[in-house]
């Protein structure tokens, strides 16, 4: 066993080492490195069947790799069972306990340590307080709404001061009001508390909101791992620049240097020859009728297209365009002026800055 | 939800007449029955506990040996019968349902069959003792096995284990796999979720098996008199003794009485523990 | 460490499963023995012992007995109980289930008292003749409350969308019971007839006291028993245990497809 650093608070918390499942048919988790640093609050985000839920499972102890190490605190906890890492988690559906109160709860994780009685009922109440539950103690489970019951489920993890709080989809049950008032509340207790969260999702609108870094995931691989701004400006592959926000792609070729859209734009950018995919965010582009209408200065890549139709969504319009070859663009404007002027079909042209854009290799 | 309409009390009718008809009415005239007198082989209208003193005074000894004999029986099936059930639930897998559906089937069957291959399976020169002392297990054929208490139990066990297992296995349906993840996640080694966070939940379908299996052996009579052998006297034998030849229905409406409260006073206890023992702490 | 901890589970469930077949085996093995003793092992396989007991009038007339009150007990609780679940449908939780509790208390009381107490009420107030009528209706008493459980707990999970859009349409009740409902819950309902079938067919302790003279098959058996053993006595529980497990399965396997 490695000896423990005890003069130094390692900062990196957790690290995973060539960490693997396989099942008899599938590889759920390739070999994956990846460290976590004390503090952090990280989102391991994907669609489902990427890998996610069992890399947190593992990381919690429920389920055992096939391969690789696990690090938390410099000791390795690969074998270790989960009542015994220092790890803790709110599950998917909470997980309460039904014949017991919200109070016996929250109080059970201290009551299997044997903390005396006084010492339980301080730190439940705190608990309580914490998550803002204050008079609800002997309510029993089956009264609590879906909001009220996730935050017992946080109470009742966070009141073991866990190295690592572990969180599974945690927002996914809730509605749409309730979930960004949530969002609220978890940013709240992370800065309040001071932990370390990984939490895992699929809705990428909730890892942006809440985490100080992403770690993407596909396919049973981590495709990449940044803070959310990097991630959203510079995505490493089609599959991120899909996932994360919403994406305008275009294929096309580069030969010597230059890339060659849509038979259409020619854009001067190094690199080796072969099929790109050119990727622009849509509320990075501009659009103006062919006629009569320009793009603003320093929107030098341009195209052709029609109108499709378009969405007015209060603070922005969404248009989408459909190039010439068929291929459906969406841009988001903020001028709501040239609404008037655009009507569905009519003729249009598109365009955005040179350093708006993404050029990922094709296959990527 | 629904009215009661004339409707549906209609619909209730049928059900409430054989309900009121043939088993209230007979519940109650057997009450009262139980304080009447028999003299001179005739049944005379009273209003006396005689039969009921008789019953302690006379069969108090094989009553308590009853009791004895039900509550272990009982106390075997149920633990078995949980078991099993955790087992369908819990490890099983996708063959859960089916080992239950096995062992449900088997509820099923005939219960005199079953008595007379007990007797056969446990005799001396029955299936389990040749069977041993084939195996080299033994040299002399076990004699105990048969014509004993021991072979009641067996039997007995064996007859209520199908019906034991089908409360505690729906109540164990009932448990959610989350809460015994988050247990095990806050601290709680297996055990200790067992004890904490299934127990509890499923405690009045251990007390139903509890019950049902209590309540059927300590009235059982073909059991003890085909397998109980000259020690094994149990209160069942007596009561039917009162309906066969002897001819007091008195005295076996009282014994019957007795032996429901005696039943239902244990229940209670035996209820009121394990709900004390698997509640939520502190 | 965990797969050895495993394989003593599976031990153990195979230990039960095998302890509550095993006398149902051997019962099977016994009656096709061609042997006259009950002895292991079999000497032959053979259906001797069937053919035989089908010549004993009194074994006929104990299996004809055993039909019609099992079919006749399994048709009445049936429809008596199925109409109790009706009409316990969609009722305020708090008043259906006290009504289910009191009607399932005859389930809880052992079947030998049940037995005697009948015994007493027929001969002793009533005054009625014992004969296959009271087996009958003694039958109801606890075969009813299984047929009402069965099909209220398929009731419990019944869709009332399709019974509502039927009453809009301009259906009566009693025609949108037996178009919609009825063919709806029709596996429940015949599984339930079978179980009760099943539950008649094998009662013993409750039949002994209320026939009078004459025998079903459980009571024809005990007369074996008390007489002296033939191995014919092993068709008569094999008929038994074969005509109850078969009601019983296919009861079983309907009731779950249905849903």
């Amino acid at each position: 066993m490695l000896k423990r650093a005890d003069t130094v608070v390692l900062q990196q918390l957790v690290k995973l080492e060539g960490l693997t499942k396989s099942y008899a048919k599938a590889v759920a988790v390739h070999p994956l490195d990846l460290s976590i640093q004390r503090g952090e609050f990280l989102a391991i985000l994907g669609p489902s069947g990427c890998g996610k839920t069992t890399l947190l499972k593992m990381i919690s102890g429920f389920v055992h790799p096939t391969g690789g190490a696990i690090w938390i605190n410099g000791q390795d906890v690969t074998t270790v069972s989960p009542e015994r890492r220092s790890t803790n988690m709110v599950f998917q559906g909470y997980g309460l306990f039904p014949h017991m109160s919200v109070a016996q709860n929250i109080a059970y994780g201290l009551h299997i340590r044997k903390t005396p009685r006084a010492e339980i009922e301080q730190r439940v109440r705190e608990a309580m307080d914490l998550v803002q539950l204050g008079e609800f103690a002997d309510r029993s489970v089956g009264q609590l709404s879906g909001g009220q019951a996730q935050r017992v489920a946080l109470a009742r993890a966070l009141i073991l001061r866990p190295e690592v709080l572990l969180l599974d989809e945690p927002l996914a049950a809730l509605d749409l009001k309730l979930r960004k008032a949530m969002q609220e509340e978890l940013r709240r207790i992370h800065l309040a508390t001071g932990g370390t969260f990984v939490f895992v999702t699929h809705d990428q609108e909730e890892a942006m909101a809440l985490a100080t870094r992403i770690c993407v995931m596909d396919h049973g691989r981590v495709v990449q791992d940044d803070v959310p701004e990097e991630i959203y400006a510079h995505p490493k592959s089609r599959f991120v620049s899909t996932f994360i926000g919403d994406a305008n792609l275009m294929e096309g070729q580069r030969k010597r240097n230059i890339i060659c859209l849509e038979n259409e734009l020619e854009i001067p950018h190094k690199g080796p020859d072969g099929n790109v995919v050119c990727m622009i965010r849509p509320e990075r582009m501009e659009i103006a009728p062919l006629d009569g209408g320009k793009l603003p200065s320093g929107v030098t890549a341009q195209l052709t297209a029609r109108l499709d139709h378009s969405v007015f969504l209060g603070s922005y319009v969404k248009y989408v365009v459909r190039l010439n070859d068929g291929r459906r663009l969406r841009i988001d404007s903020r001028d709501l002026s040239i609404r008037q002027v655009l009507t569905d079909g009519a003729q249009v042209r598109i365009g955005w800055r040179l350093e708006d854009q993404i050029v990922l290799a094709d296959g990527s | 939800m629904m009215p009661f309409t004339r409707l549906r009390a209609l619909m209730l009718a049928p059900s409430s007449a054989i309900f009121a008809v043939l088993f209230m009415m007979p519940l109650g005239y057997f009450f009262v029955l139980s304080f009447w007198r028999v003299r001179a082989y005739r049944l005379r209208p009273d209003a006396t506990i005689t039969q009921y003193l008789a019953v302690f005074r006379d069969y108090s000894k094989p009553m308590v040996f009853t009791f004895i004999l039900a509550f272990t029986i009982a106390v075997v099936t149920t633990l078995v019968a949980f078991g099993y059930s955790y087992f369908c639930r819990f490890k099983a897998g996708r063959h859960g349902t089916l080992f239950v559906f096995v062992a449900v089937l088997t509820l099923f069957g005939g219960y005199l069959a079953k008595i007379y291959m007990w007797k056969i399976i446990l005799g001396s020169s029955g299936i389990l003792n040749t069977a041993l002392i084939w195996l080299g297990i033994i040299d002399k054929p076990i004699t105990v096995f048969l014509f004993s208490p021991i072979a009641v139990l067996i039997t007995l066990v064996h007859y209520t284990l199908p019906l034991a297992i089908l409360p505690i296995y729906g109540a164990l349906r009932g448990v959610e796999d989350t809460p015994l993840q988050a247990a095990r996640d806050l601290g709680a080694h297996p055990t200790r979720v067992l004890f904490d966070i299934v127990m509890p939940q499923i405690r009045l379908g251990m007390i139903s098996s509890f019950s049902m299996t209590f309540i059927f052996c300590a009235g059982d009579y073909v059991t003890p008199l085909l397998l109980g052998g000259p020690h094994t006297s149990m209160i069942g034998i007596f009561i039917q003794s009162q309906f066969g030849l002897r001819v007091n229905a008195p005295l076996g409406a009282a014994m019957s009485f007795s032996v429901i409260a005696l039943c239902l006073m244990l229940i209670a206890v035996v209820g009121l523990a394990v709900i004390r023992i698997f509640r939520a702490r502190p | 460490m965990r797969a050895w901890r495993n394989g003593l589970w599976w031990s153990f469930a195979s230990l039960v499963v095998a302890f509550m077949l095993s006398p149902i085996v051997i019962l099977m093995v016994f009656a096709f023995n061609r042997g006259e003793l009950l002895s292991f092992p079999m000497t032959g396989f053979s259906f001797r012992w069937f053919a035989d007991v089908f010549t004993r009038p009194e074994f006929v007339a104990a299996f004809e007995n055993s039909l019609i009150v099992s079919t006749t007990v399994g048709m009445t609780a049936t429809v008596v109980g199925t109409m109790a679940a009706m009409g316990l449908a969609r009722l305020r939780v708090s008043i259906s289930a006290g009504i289910m509790t009191a009607l399932t208390v005859p389930l809880m009381v052992p079947p030998l008292m049940l037995g005697v107490m009948l015994l007493s009420y027929y001969t002793q107030w009533l005054g009625l003749r014992l004969g296959l009528s009271t087996v009958i209706i003694s039958h109801l008493v606890f075969t009813q409350p299984f047929v009402i459980l069965i099909v209220s707990s398929r009731m419990a999970a019944f869709d009332f969308a399709v019974v509502d859009s039927a009453r809009d349409l301009g259906a009566s009740s009693l025609r949108t019971f037996f178009t919609i409902t009825l063919p709806i819950i029709a596996s429940s309902i015949l599984g339930a007839a079978l179980i009760a079938m099943a539950m008649s067919m094998d009662d013993f302790l409750v039949t002994f006291f209320t026939i009078g003279g004459g025998n079903t098959l459980p009571t024809y058996m005990w007369g074996m028993l008390r007489r002296g053993v033939d191995p014919s006595i092993n068709v008569v529980a094999v008929l038994l245990m074969l005509f109850s497990i078969s009601a019983s399965l296919i009861g079983f396997r309907i009731t779950r497809y249905g849903k």
